[in-house]
């Protein structure tokens, strides 16, 4: 056991930087970035588009590897691993959530969810329960046969989120998860995160919204491929927000 | 990811798109279908061939007299004579590799019962024919030896001369007419049904040599005993070029003949019909190879149908690749995706072979016959197929990036 896993560390960059060859220029994406991600974290990662933020999510869940520096998954140096050792580690502490679902189509809800499962050596008979139970978890449990294009775009992502979680991941890594989708269904799905959180669920979340990454508890600015700001605050409640909205809805509804 | 639940994701994909799928298999169902059909037929053609050469013998030698008979012409005295019954009796007395030597006088002629008038190879012969060609009487008797000897009115049929006369009448004992002679039916011939020219080998009377001689043939012929050929039956098919040089020098002694152009020639009829196999045979296999030739385009159609799988699915790839989908995983899954199409497609076209050659055998008289061999080589050859074809686009799947297959549009 190392001390960052004592520490509560479950992802870790070190100096992490990233060159793109753009014909004779040289883009540099990222430009030397060191950051912790502990247990405890509810990320918000903002930044206007080329500020780096996503290549940054994109080493942080292993689907891309940096130029320079080092990346560290529950303590495991990562950075210079094969394609399929890469694929174990993102299969073992890493779930994805992405702004268009990303759900397989023609596949029930129940199947989308045991997708991770199927490339690990569990049995069918505990890959069924354990995706049934991640379906309930998101409040699901009545469409485990439903295909994603009977499903609204909040329950989609509802399916993905259970996918995410399906695996008990160290982390997961949420690409503007409400991006795609309207206020209200946004402030729900943010709900389930926050509920998520507080059952002891580490989340990083890219947004370009500073309403959504108020409910986080810890914020992160990108500008020019560097971290320019990583503050901690106390988040706001999304169930409270939720209800607001509705209630404001209702309100002029009736007016 | 096991077996079964990779057979089961190919599966699903090709049912998303199944017209697709059906349409690819096409190339290989033809390509399968037109290998297997040439083969059954090569096959079928190869057992009609040795079924003639059964029922003619491998080790027999036909010996026919040349130009002896033509116009009946007597040749000068001292001039040598045609084949006799002598030497077939020579033939069988001093070659000991011969177990029967029997003498054979075709004739042409009539044949009238009531009102029916029929015209089939009037043939005389002695009783060693039924040896000699693998022929039976069913119903009757053969030939006595008095009937033999004293030129006998009597005759036994082939079961299409007696169709053609009696119908479902018995033939026994009645009273035909050949060439106006009276003649007593006392026995038939099983069948041997048509050979691979389609002549009818059933349509055949046979009477006593002599009897064919002196009382139906109008000719007159070079000698009291002149055969037209002799049917020599040789005991160990492999001495057949051994009692080939032996005949010709008996024969040559006999019938004093020196010159390169003997009055007789010596033939081995199932060398023949096996020399006109193979030119069959040879035929037969380009006309495999052709086909094999659309099988390979159809894996061509796999491969390109699978590319465009693969640019279609490059999301879904990425999605499985983030999930924990090993390059090795994604290989697998296209892998057996083109292996599927494939094997399919061989076990439809295998079934639409079979449909067709036995719409040809029913309908068109030919003989197939699907070797079991060539059904598991034609199923495991379009598997293989499958995996030739399909490796290409496969390995493109595996190598793509995660984050470039999760982005691409």
């Amino acid at each position: 056991m190392t001390s960052n896993e004592t520490a509560g560390v479950v992802l870790q960059t070190r100096q992490i930087e990233k060159h793109y060859q753009m014909g004779e220029q040289t883009v540099k994406a990222l430009k030397g970035v060191t950051l912790q991600i502990n247990k405890t974290d509810f990320t918000a990662v903002m930044g206007p588009s080329g500020s780096g933020k996503s290549t940054f999510m994109n080493m942080l869940g292993c689907l891309d590897s940096p130029s320079s520096g080092q990346i560290l998954v529950q303590g495991e140096d990562v950075t210079h691993l094969s394609a399929a050792r890469l694929a174990e580690v993102r299969n073992q502490y890493i779930g994805f959530v992405f702004q268009q679902f990303n759900l397989l189509p023609r596949t029930t809800a129940l199947d989308n969810v045991m997708l991770p499962l199927l490339y690990t050596k569990n049995s069918k008979a505990a890959a069924i329960a354990r995706s049934k139970a991640c379906l309930e978890l998101v409040g699901l449990g009545e469409r485990l046969d439903h295909h994603p294009s009977q499903l609204s775009g909040g329950q989609q992502q509802r399916v993905a989120i259970a996918r995410a979680l399906v695996n008990r991941p160290a982390v997961i890594l949420a690409d503007e998860p409400t991006g795609a989708l309207d206020t209200e269904t946004g402030l729900e799905i943010m709900a389930l995160f926050q509920q998520l959180h507080q059952q002891g669920t580490t989340i990083v979340l890219v947004t370009h919204e500073p309403d959504i990454a108020a409910f986080a508890n810890r914020q992160l600015v990108f500008r020019d491929g560097q971290l320019l700001s990583d503050k901690r605050t106390v988040p706001a409640n999304a169930s409270d927000a939720l209800r607001y909205f509705r209630q404001t809805k209702l309100a002029e509804a009736l007016a | 990811m096991n077996l079964m639940l990779l057979l089961n994701v190919a599966w699903v994909a090709l049912r998303v798109n199944l017209m697709r799928s059906i349409l690819t298999m096409l190339g290989i169902i033809i390509g399968v279908a037109a290998v297997i059909i040439m083969l059954a037929l090569g096959s079928g053609a190869r057992y009609e061939v040795d079924q003639q050469i059964k029922s003619l013998g491998g080790n027999v030698f036909v010996i026919f007299a040349s130009g002896r008979f033509s116009g009946g012409a007597r040749q000068a005295s001292g001039a040598s004579q045609g084949l006799t019954e002598m030497d077939a009796l020579a033939i069988e007395n001093q070659l000991p590799q011969v177990s029967i030597a029997a003498p054979v006088l075709q004739a042409s002629g009539q044949i009238v019962f009531g009102n029916i008038n029929w015209a089939p190879s009037i043939i005389g012969v002695d009783n060693k024919i039924y040896q000699a060609q693998s022929w039976q009487v069913v119903n009757g008797r053969t030939f006595s030896d008095t009937e033999l000897a004293s030129a006998g009115r009597v005759a036994v049929i082939g079961q299409t001369v007696q169709r053609e006369l009696f119908g479902a009448g018995d033939p026994l004992g009645q009273t035909i007419r050949v060439n106006k002679v009276p003649v007593t039916v006392i026995g038939v011939l099983n069948s041997k049904g048509q050979n691979t020219q389609g002549n009818d080998q059933d349509d055949i009377i046979f009477m006593p040599i002599d009897t064919v001689r002196k009382r139906i043939s109008g000719i007159t012929l070079s000698s009291p005993k002149a055969v037209r050929s002799i049917i020599v039956q040789v005991i160990d098919e492999r001495d057949m070029a051994l009692v080939e040089q032996e005949l010709d020098a008996l024969l040559r002694q006999r019938l004093r003949s020196t010159g390169p152009n003997a009055p007789f020639r010596i033939r081995n009829l199932a060398e023949m019909v096996e020399t006109r196999a193979q030119t069959m045979q040879i035929f037969n296999g380009l006309l495999a190879a052709v086909a094999s030739v659309s099988l390979l385009v159809g894996g061509i159609g796999i491969m390109n149908i699978m590319l465009v799988s693969v640019t279609e699915r490059t999301r879904e790839i990425g999605l499985r690749m983030a999930v924990g989908a090993k390059p090795a995983d994604i290989l697998r899954q296209f892998l057996i995706e083109a292996v599927l199409l494939c094997g399919l497609g061989g076990i439809f076209g295998l079934s639409l072979a079979v449909i067709v050659t036995s719409v040809l055998e029913r309908f068109a008289g030919y003989t197939a016959i699907i070797q079991p061999e060539v059904v598991l080589m034609s199923i495991g050859f379009s598997a293989l197929i499958g995996v030739f074809f399909g490796y290409y686009p496969a390995s493109k799947a595996a190598k793509l990036q995660p984050i470039d297959a999760l982005r691409y549009e």
